[in-house]
């Protein structure tokens, strides 16, 4: 249990090689839901980021307590925990993004990136490793839900985080604030990063 | 008979000349607006998407002029340029490249443009974006005869939506033009027949039916296949060879499909008009209504 | 989640290792841990979210009924207390939260607040009226799911400033384009459905409560002051 990718790796890895959305096409749910403007993409990042990176910590504390058939018990027995705490917390002290956010906050429970995570490292590898890898996972998390909210909102609305950015003339594109504006904007950001990835491995290849 | 892309998309764009005639007759400049505007980015977005997936693009195949004619066609006069741009970079980009190019398409292009557009800049592409009172063309200040009788329950003469002097998108207001046009095509056999005929059809039961229900409405069935974009859309939208079925019984069900789905659309939903989304629709169903209609050899897997 | 941990420990012998209750037993320590976490939490953060809740509606309260000037001035011995009206009609009786706006002793007037089926989903809104209901003195939309950029106007200061001062005698209809009429409002363009929501809800409220509504009917639930 002791090998496996070090603290470091994990945590580069969760940034861009291992992008829990991009790479490993999870957590798509609120990717495609909460990113109609930077505010509250970056509310859930900071969510999603608290209770991945709480689950994380103690479900790497008791692993060796673990048993295999009832783990996936545990680990969601602990992930609910946390987000009710989370919602409860929006709730009392951010009142309106509460609001805004809706059944997306509860619905964490059910983000396909913290179970992994609890699986994949914390449940095997050391609290430091399992910290470590929650916030790079919570990083690449946060970059892609801001890569998409960044282009639906400013050409949905000519505004970022709520500020106008763009001449008050910009005709709105309406639909990229609309749930197909989620689909198309997440669907060409993931060919762009794989045409990329083509190019690049075509171009070493062409070397070695 | 040997048909190239070329020739093909050829009698296609002479078809479209009664529709582009009768839109520059009723609309003037705006019309030449539209069309110059659509056709010159659908050119230009073809040839950079194109590019870009590292093939050499062939404008000389004239797909991308007919994708923005049809589109400039479907299109308000008065939308503004942008709207025509984006829409057309749409149709190339997310209507027909991403799947592979021309004859890889899932959806008609010219569509998956126009609803981009329609759901983006609603405010110019809704019912009431059709209607410019400033401007100096009398039928403009109206509102399209569909949504002139959803709204406010008036009716549009059958002669107007024969002749074409209504507002509307540029090419659909003149049935003559679209009859014109469409028989054409039907005769060069660049379009199937089966496909108008299905929509024309299923069209005219519901209609009639509807008619029947209420037979005082003064919104008949004539006024079901004249108006709109009903014409338009069954010779010209309909019957594109890439996103409709192959066979003719396929054919038959993929228009009627559209047909029903038009008649759904502008009886019960929120929208005046629903040619656009019935063929969206239906080209879904395309891939599915080719494996049930295509006979299979006995014994082939 | 796919299983990926293959079970290869050792099943325990014996009876007592073997029995559920003793395979559950970190399952059932960590629900009790979590659940006093939990309890304490709630506790702790449920009167602010309640309260959260009901401030939302009580500072839409004085601007309602005094307009956004005289209310932005922080009128001193303002009243508001909310309560509840009953409603009998044909089908189920309707309920509806009404806060009684009191202004340094004399009736101010009324703020209402009502729900109704919008374009997306439910609208929920706050109607100010003059003490004897015979003016809208102006609506808040608290909570609506419509087409950004379309029906979401309906939220807009500038479309909800049409209802200001209309009477309630006659009920409120929609038009396109250029309201006219003492009791018109203009459509939102493109969005005719969420106008004619909005305006539908304040006919029906308005209907449902004039002449309902007197400080001797509602039942008051207690009293707020905003004396800030």
């Amino acid at each position: 249990m002791t090998d496996g990718p070090t603290p470091t790796e994990r945590f580069i890895q969760g940034i861009l090689p291992e992008n829990p959305v991009y790479r490993q096409l999870l957590g798509l749910c609120a990717t495609l839901a909460v990113t109609n403007g930077l505010k509250p993409a970056m509310t859930m990042a900071v969510a999603v980021g608290f209770v991945l990176l709480s689950a994380n910590v103690i479900i790497s504390l008791i692993r060796n307590l673990l048993k295999p058939h009832l783990r996936i018990v545990v680990f969601t027995l602990t992930i609910a925990a946390f987000v009710t705490i989370v919602d409860r917390f929006l709730g009392a002290y951010m009142y309106q993004m509460s609001k805004a956010l809706g059944p997306y906050i509860p619905l964490i429970i059910v983000n396909c990136i913290i179970i992994c995570r609890c699986e994949v490292c914390a449940s095997r590898q050391s609290v430091f490793t399992a910290a470590a890898d929650a916030v790079g996972q919570t990083i690449g998390f946060g970059l892609a839900l801001a890569s998409i909210a960044v282009i639906r909102e400013l050409l949905g609305t000519g505004m970022l985080a709520g500020i106008q950015v763009l001449p008050a003339a910009w005709p709105s594109w309406v639909i990229m604030v609309l749930p197909p504006g989620a689909f198309l904007t997440f669907g060409l950001l993931l060919g762009l990063i794989n045409w990329v990835d083509a190019v690049k491995s075509a171009k070493q290849g062409r070397k070695g | 008979m040997g048909m190239t892309i070329q020739t093909m998309m050829r009698d296609v764009l002479i078809a479209l000349a009664p529709m582009v005639l009768s839109a520059i007759y009723f609309f003037h400049w705006y019309a030449v607006k539209q069309l110059l505007t659509c056709v010159a980015a659908a050119l230009l977005a073809e040839m950079l998407f194109t590019r870009m997936r590292g093939r050499k693009a062939n404008l000389g195949d004239l797909s991308a002029v007919v994708t923005g004619v049809i589109l400039g066609l479907s299109l308000p006069g008065t939308a503004p340029w942008y709207v025509g741009v984006i829409a057309a970079a749409i149709a190339m980009g997310i209507g027909k490249i991403v799947f592979g190019g021309l004859g890889m398409n899932i959806f008609n292009p010219a569509m998956v443009g126009r609803a981009f557009v329609m759901i983006a800049f609603a405010g110019s592409m809704a019912a009431s974006g059709y209607v410019a009172s400033r401007l100096n063309i009398d039928i403009m200040s109206q509102a399209t005869p569909l949504n002139a009788h959803k709204q406010l329950g008036a009716v549009v003469s059958l002669q107007s939506l024969f002749w074409g002097n209504t507002n509307g998108s540029l090419g659909e207001t003149s049935a003559l033009a679209c009859l014109l046009g469409g028989l054409f095509l039907c005769i060069r056999r660049v379009a199937s027949w089966e496909i108008p005929a299905g929509v024309l059809l299923s069209t005219f039961v519901i209609a009639g039916a509807a008619n029947l229900m209420n037979l005082s409405s003064p919104w008949t069935v004539a006024h079901h296949l004249l108006g709109g974009a009903l014409l338009f859309g069954a010779f010209f939208i309909a019957t594109d060879p890439v996103t409709s079925p192959l066979t003719p019984g396929g054919k038959w069900i993929f228009g009627m499909g559209i047909g029903a789905l038009v008649m759904l659309l502008r009886l019960f939903s929120g929208y005046p008009e629903g040619v656009m989304f019935a063929v969206l629709l239906m080209n879904s169903l395309t891939p599915l209504i080719n494996r049930l209609t295509i006979p299979r050899p006995f014994g082939g897997v | 989640m796919e299983e990926i941990l293959t079970d290869n420990t050792p099943v325990p012998s014996g009876r007592i290792r073997n029995s559920n209750l003793a395979q559950a037993w970190l399952v059932l320590v960590l629900a009790l841990i979590i659940g006093a976490i939990l309890a304490a939490v709630q506790v702790r953060l449920s009167p602010i979210i309640a309260a959260n809740k009901l401030n939302e509606t009580l500072e839409k309260v004085p601007e309602l009924v005094l307009g956004a000037g005289s209310a932005a001035t922080r009128p001193s011995g303002l009243e508001v207390d909310p309560g509840t009206v009953k409603i009998e009609k044909d089908g189920p009786d309707s309920f509806y939260s009404v806060f009684h706006v009191v202004s340094k002793g004399a009736p101010a007037g009324w703020v209402v607040k009502t729900v109704g089926q919008g374009y997306g989903d439910k609208i929920e809104l706050l109607i100010g009226f003059n003490p004897d209901i015979t003016a809208i003195t102006g609506i808040f939309v608290l909570g609506q799911k419509e087409t950004p950029g379309l029906g979401a106007n309906i939220a807009s200061l500038k479309w909800r400033q049409q209802f200001i001062g209309k009477a309630t005698a006659r009920p409120l209809s929609v038009v396109k384009g250029g309201a006219s009429a003492p009791n018109e409002i203009d459509a939102i363009t493109g969005a005719t459905i969420s106008s004619r929501s909005v305006v539908g809800l304040v006919n029906r409220t308005t209907k449902d409560l004039a002449g309902k509504l007197a400080p001797e009917i509602v039942r008051f639930s207690r009293q707020v002051k905003k004396n800030d």
